[in-house]
Order: structure tokens, then C-alpha cells, then sequence
């Protein structure tokens, strides 16, 4: 169930081979994705977090369908933005985020399914992992990182910074249930948002679609880098800007899962993750 | 009349699961537990595309099935009633 109060972080340690789910309510502020990504950062930083976090939307609305992979990458700091299934995969393992730190002295694959992770050597490989429709799964193919085998991301930072983990592989697997309080109401919601498709700067393709988006374009399957800071905390598509940038769509959205952010914390959002990066930086 | 919701198009599937969120949200719950529509992927060997597998339990057919087939956006189901298939197996 969604934690209203507090962002649930998984921290994964390779090099203790140990995992603990963490709820904390001060992070609340940093609404997701790539702020609750380089507030993670900033917390872990001696640690060299690689975060994977997604936002309060992902799981339940439409085209909130990326997630957030926010990276130290030579002393910078990079957020980049994966689709696929893996973001409503985390909002059903029931975590906002997870953070892996470390390097596992071994090649090891990870196989979390909701806040259990179980740290697995290379020779077991990711299909046989999980639950088959529940899971997302993270691979390298031909030196390049896949997603379901197919998403990838910009650049090459996550594909460096597993190779200096020594990471091989990622199984993700929700099995939670949520129902929102207001239930008919995020049913009308849900359904006034997907009716918005013509609003994407996307057209419908024949491709492999990110998981809650009908859409099946072309752009998915590279992924993101950069963009607008609201998109990006609330880890929706960019292409979707003109629906999740709108402040009444998004505050409805929220409301109707039960989240009570104001409209202060929203808009000192760009402040807040721009004094975060300062410090760290 | 009995509606039978049925993939006729599998091969079309982009693998966005309105179909199985749709089921889930008539069944007053969000998620992939216990989903009735369970979408399976898997690589087709000239990595552009994926190939969708489509599992349905039929206990599906209690629930508002057109409206299930009309979220897809490829147009991968149909619906059928119980008599058009009986029909069919006369004919």
C-alpha cells in the first residue's frame, strides 16, 4: 500500500550482500524521480549510490510510465529516464525507491521481489527469476543495458556504473494491491487523462509499448535524459508534458490517491532539488 | 447472454497493459496481483520488437469485457456472446 507520509527507500548493500526497506517521512517533500533520486544521493554519498526511484503517479495514471535513474558519473551527477514495465513494477513492490550501494566482489544478480532482494550469482541469469507477468528485469546484451529486452537508456552511465557494481542483472517483481479511497473517482480521473492521448507530442507506433501508456511509439525505447523538473520528480513520459504540467491535472491526480501536497511544495520543488545539487556538489 | 472476451490478434499486442490495469480497476484494485490478464514478453530475435503472449482466466467474462477490449489500442480482442459461439460449433 502507498505510504502517504513517507518515501519507502530500498537500500541494497552489495558489498555486505544485505538489503533493508527504510520509510522516510522527511523525504516527503522531494515528491520522487530525480529529486528523491539526488536526495538520496546527497544522504549516501559515500557510499555511491546508483538510485532507481519513481513518483507518486507511476502505477496508477496514465503515461506516468518512466522511472528515474539518478547516477555519480565522474563526479556528476546524471538523471536518466528508462520506460518499460520496471516503474510500475516498483510502485507494486511497494517502494519509491531503491538504492544500490557498493560493489559486490562477485558478478551478482539481484532479484528483489517487494523488499526482499536476493543477491544471486551471474550463472543464474534473469529469466527464470520472479513472476511471470510481475516482473521487470534488467540485462545486458551485447554491452548495452536491456529492459525487458528491449528499453534502454541514454549514454552509457548505467551501463557503467553496473559494470563498476558488478551487476549483472536486476529482477523486479510487485505483488501488492492498492485501492485508492476515493475509488470512482480515480477510476473517472484515470480515464479523463488516457482520453488526452492526442495531446502527447508522440503518434501512435507500431513499437513496444511502456507499461500504463497506449501509445507504442517510437521514442520509448531509448529513453530520456534531462527535461522539466516537475515531469521528471513525478517520473511521467516528456512527450506527456501537456498533461503533467498542468498543475490542476496533477494536484487532482494526487488528491485522489490521497496525497496531500500543497501547491508550495510543488513549486519549491526546482528550488529544493537546486540547493540539494549545490551541497553535493 | 454470456460475453466472451477473446485475443484475436495477439500479434499486435504492444504489451501496455490497459487491458489487465482495466480488469483490475472493475475488480476495485490497482495493481498485478491476482490479475485475471497476465501479459508475458519475450524477445524476438531481431530485438525491435517484442512478442506478447496474452493469458486470460476466463473467470474475466464476469466482468465488463467490452469495455476491457475497447482500452486496447491495437484492437486485439473480441468480444463474443455465448450464442454466436454455440453457432459456430452447429455450424
Amino acid at each position: 500500500m502507498i505510504d502517504f507520509l513517507a518515501k519507502k527507500v530500498l537500500t541494497i548493500d552489495l558489498n555486505k550482500k544485505e538489503a533493508d526497506l527504510k520509510s522516510f517521512a522527511d523525504l516527503n517533500k522531494y515528491l520522487g524521480g530525480v529529486a528523491l533520486g539526488i536526495k538520496l544521493h546527497e544522504m549516501y554519498s559515500d557510499l555511491n549510490p546508483v538510485v532507481l526511484a519513481i513518483g507518486p503517479l507511476n502505477g496508477f495514471f496514465p503515461f506516468a510510465s518512466k522511472t528515474a535513474v539518478v547516477l555519480n558519473d565522474g563526479g556528476v551527477i546524471e538523471d536518466i529516464y528508462i520506460g518499460g514495465s520496471l516503474s510500475l513494477r516498483m510502485r507494486f513492490a511497494g517502494v519509491d525507491a531503491i538504492a544500490i550501494f557498493g560493489r559486490s566482489d562477485q558478478p551478482t544478480v539481484l532479484d528483489i521481489c517487494n523488499a526482499k532482494v536476493d543477491f544471486l550469482g551471474e550463472e543464474t541469469g534473469t529469466d527464470s527469476l520472479g513472476l511471470p507477468g510481475k516482473r521487470s528485469a534488467i540485462n545486458f546484451e551485447n554491452n548495452k543495458i536491456l529492459l525487458d529486452d528491449y528499453f534502454t537508456t541514454p549514454e552509457s552511465f548505467l551501463e557503467k556504473i553496473f559494470t563498476e557494481k558488478n551487476i549483472k542483472g536486476v529482477v523486479i517483481t510487485g505483488t501488492e494491491i492498492d485501492k485508492p479511497l476515493n475509488f470512482d473517482e480515480y477510476e473517472k480521473l484515470y480515464n479523463e487523462i488516457l482520453s488526452k492521448k492526442d495531446e502527447l507530442r508522440v503518434d501512435m507506433g507500431i513499437y513496444p509499448s511502456c507499461s500504463n501508456c497506449p501509445m507504442g511509439c517510437g521514442k520509448s525505447k531509448i529513453g530520456e535524459i534531462g527535461g522539466n523538473v516537475l515531469i521528471n520528480s513525478l517520473v511521467a513520459c516528456q512527450f506527456a508534458d501537456k498533461i503533467y504540467t498542468d498543475i490542476g491535472v496533477v494536484f487532482s491526480c494526487l488528491n485522489t490517491l490521497g496525497y496531500s501536497y500543497t501547491h508550495e511544495d510543488i513549486e519549491n520543488l526546482p528550488k529544493l532539488i537546486e540547493e540539494t545539487i549545490r551541497r553535493i556538489s | 447472454m454470456a460475453k466472451i472476451l477473446k485475443p484475436t490478434q495477439t500479434d499486435k499486442c504492444n504489451g501496455c497493459e490497459l487491458c489487465l490495469l482495466e480488469s483490475q480497476r472493475q475488480l476495485k484494485k490497482v495493481g498485478l496481483e491476482e490479475a485475471l490478464i497476465r501479459i508475458f514478453k519475450k524477445k524476438r530475435d531481431d530485438n525491435q520488437k517484442l512478442e506478447m503472449q496474452i493469458e486470460i482466466d476466463p473467470r474475466i467474462n464476469m466482468l465488463h469485457v467490452e469495455k476491457i477490449s475497447k482500452i486496447c489500442p491495437k484492437d486485439v480482442f473480441e468480444v463474443e456472446n455465448h450464442e454466436e459461439i454455440e453457432g459456430k460449433n452447429e455450424e
